[in-house]
């Protein structure tokens, strides 16, 4: 099946299976109830497996097929773009570096919504640094105990599960191979979640604390000190897939404020200059991603030039909220609206899933090769 | 896609028009463009002559008034002579394909205002274009890059200064954006947009780097200031980015929605 014919199979498919989410409730909850939904219908259609392996209980096919799947789940506002992302960077990991027999129980668990994992990486010590994390797994007999805490772990509120980085070994061992990955389950005693309030006023990210948290040995993933290598190849997922994800939702955003713009019925060359600017920007990024998903489709290890992708998105999308602020002047400050919240989360587009500055150093060092700082 | 040249072919075609942009540039390069098939590529393959040779007339730094060909051809008249194109602000030049003085920023290219001209297709001109100033910023960086890891100030080479390597990170995204858009492009509004994202990455490109290369870069022995100069002349020629990205805007508006112009 070539992607073109998927692609309207499967939007012929949605046009016929309404899964709108309800306009009424804007909550947390709500939209945690909508992920599930849709998934699980998503999943018993068959969309929800195709680009994963059967090994994993997907159908196979190319990795193209959840970017096209994605882009109308999140870009015909079906889904919310932050929870549906999670499965791009959780399930290539578990397939990866699981236990093949613990991938094949528990991908097909997440990729129906039947659970929600998060991901415990970020910790108040440990930000774009992030190999100098502290939470500590020790070996005790057949388990480790795991004790510290993460922090910006999205949806752990309603997550069954976690991908949690820890540091082992005795110290000395270099940062990069002293990082050991568990998947760890979220009922386990000792394990203390506590939403964060931030600035946009959604609770999504959440602090996790670990006291003595025993996670039995065959849930690590991959061997010890591969923990590293972990975070890193889930890179190549995020930023491709998930990111074009992210591109569906940000055009889906981009025309309801063309149609408020034109609904305002008062334009003026200023607002053209904003709209196209805005345009400009996720028109790049789109062209950028496309080429960057051609390659990864194509066998190529994507490797620094996804910083430009990264850098290209982050841009563009408060470039994008930057329009909407401008567009009329005033709404955000004074009117409740969605407009509002979006606007304030794209603030932190620069910061989450490695800093601009982060990115910039890479493409300084990787790719145009200037030596170290 | 023309599938009419190997791989190998191509890069033996580069390298010769490489070594002809850097021996000569102007009415000497527009003759000997000819002399090695420029026209017949233009015709039989524009879609790999027109990145081939634009980009690396910006790469050299070498000048000749092919733009006019590709224009004219898209308006199905003979290449060869010289049309009016539309230039920033509503106005009208000429690009001569004799070599003659100039009042242009770019004192080595023919060009000066007409006092008008007949619409023609922009397409794959504005697609032309925007090679040249994607040749021309890449230029720009290279020069930059060399002078960043050369310069010895305060005892380390400026290349290990953060605020350095930014702008010169800065200045690869604008670029890689530039040549995502234009090597997607098919349609006009493809082509106005990557006309657009490729004088902005001009500009970005001219600002960067003239500030990494600091002073040297600002006098007329360092080969610097003809790049920049050119990315000003090239930006403004059949549409500046600021005008076509307001020109988008207003599309966007007629239209009611984002085109998605490109998909999986």
């Amino acid at each position: 099946m070539n992607v073109a014919e998927f692609r309207s199979n499967l939007c012929a498919w949605l046009d016929e299976n309404d899964l709108t989410p309800s306009p009424d409730d804007h909550s947390l909850d709500a939209h945690h109830a909508q992920h599930s939904r849709v998934l699980s219908v998503l999943y018993d259609a068959g969309w929800m497996r195709w680009g994963w392996p059967e090994s994993a209980g997907g159908l196979g096919g190319p990795a193209i097929l959840r970017a096209v799947v994605g882009e109308e789940v999140v870009g015909r506002g079906l889904d919310e773009p932050g929870p549906y992302s999670m499965l791009e960077v959780l399930t290539p990991t578990m397939i990866d570096y699981a236990r093949p027999e613990l991938a094949a129980e528990m991908v097909p668990l997440l990729l129906s919504g039947r659970e929600t994992w998060c991901q415990g990486f970020s910790e108040p010590g440990s930000g774009s640094d992030l190999a100098s994390l502290s939470t500590r797994a020790e070996q005790r007999g057949e388990d480790w105990v795991v004790n510290g805490q993460k922090v910006w772990t999205s949806f752990a509120q309603y997550a069954t599960r976690c991908i949690l980085l820890t540091r082992s070994g005795p110290p000395g061992i270099p940062n990069h191979e002293a990082i050991t990955a568990f998947f760890v389950d979220m009922d386990t005693p000792d394990i203390t979640v506590r939403p964060l309030r931030t600035m946009h006023g959604v609770d999504e990210f959440c602090e996790v604390y670990f006291d003595d948290v025993v996670v039995p040995a065959d849930r690590m993933l991959g061997q010890p000190g591969d923990g590293w290598r972990l975070a890193m190849d889930l890179l190549p997922f995020e930023r491709s897939t998930c990111f074009w994800q992210r591109i569906a939702y940000l055009y889906s955003r981009f025309d309801r404020l063309i149609a408020e713009v034109n609904d305002r019925g008062v334009q003026d060359g200023e607002d053209d200059a904003a709209l196209g600017g805005a345009y400009l920007g996720l028109h790049t990024l789109r062209c950028r991603s496309r080429d960057t998903q051609y390659r990864l489709g194509a066998g190529t290890r994507l490797g620094p030039d996804t910083s430009i992708d990264k850098v290209l998105l982050a841009t563009a999308e408060q470039h994008m909220y930057d329009a909407a602020h401008d567009l009329p002047a005033g709404t955000i400050e004074l009117d409740e609206s969605s407009w509002r919240t979006e606007y304030l989360y794209s603030r932190a587009a620069t910061i989450y899933g490695g800093t601009a500055e982060i990115q910039r150093n890479i493409i300084a060092r990787r790719l145009l090769d200037l030596g170290k700082e | 896609m023309d599938d009419a040249i190997s791989a190998d072919d191509l890069d033996m075609l580069a390298d010769t028009l490489r070594k002809t942009m850097t021996a000569s540039s102007g009415q000497a390069l527009d003759k000997a463009l000819v002399e090695l098939g420029w026209l017949e590529m233009l015709e039989e393959m524009s879609d790999t002559a027109i990145p081939l040779v634009f980009r690396l007339l910006g790469e050299t730094g070498a000048h000749a008034p092919v733009i006019n060909d590709v224009v004219l051809i898209e308006a199905g008249r003979g290449a060869g002579e010289t049309v009016p194109l539309p230039y920033a602000g509503g106005t009208w030049v000429v690009w001569e394909r004799a070599d003659e003085p100039t009042t242009a920023v770019d004192d080595e290219t023919p060009i000066h205002r007409v006092s008008s001209g007949e619409d023609v297709p922009l397409a794959a001109g504005r697609r032309a274009l925007g090679w040249w100033l994607v040749g021309t910023s890449r230029a720009m960086l290279t020069l930059a890059r060399r002078h960043a890891l050369d310069r010895v100030q305060f005892g380390r080479p400026v290349a290990s200064f953060q605020a350095v390597r930014h702008r010169l990170a800065e200045t690869l995204v604008a670029i890689e954006g530039a040549e995502a858009t234009l090597g997607a492009t098919t349609d006009d509004f493809g082509s106005l947009l990557a006309k657009a994202a490729a004088g902005q990455a001009a500009l970005t490109a001219a600002k960067h780097c003239q500030q990494v290369l600091g002073g040297i870069g600002f006098t007329a022995e360092h080969e610097l200031h003809q790049h920049v100069k050119r990315a000003l002349l090239l930006d403004g020629l059949l549409g500046s980015a600021r005008e076509l990205t307001r020109e988008a805007g207003a599309r966007l508006r007629a239209e009611g929605s984002a085109p998605r112009l490109v998909h999986l």
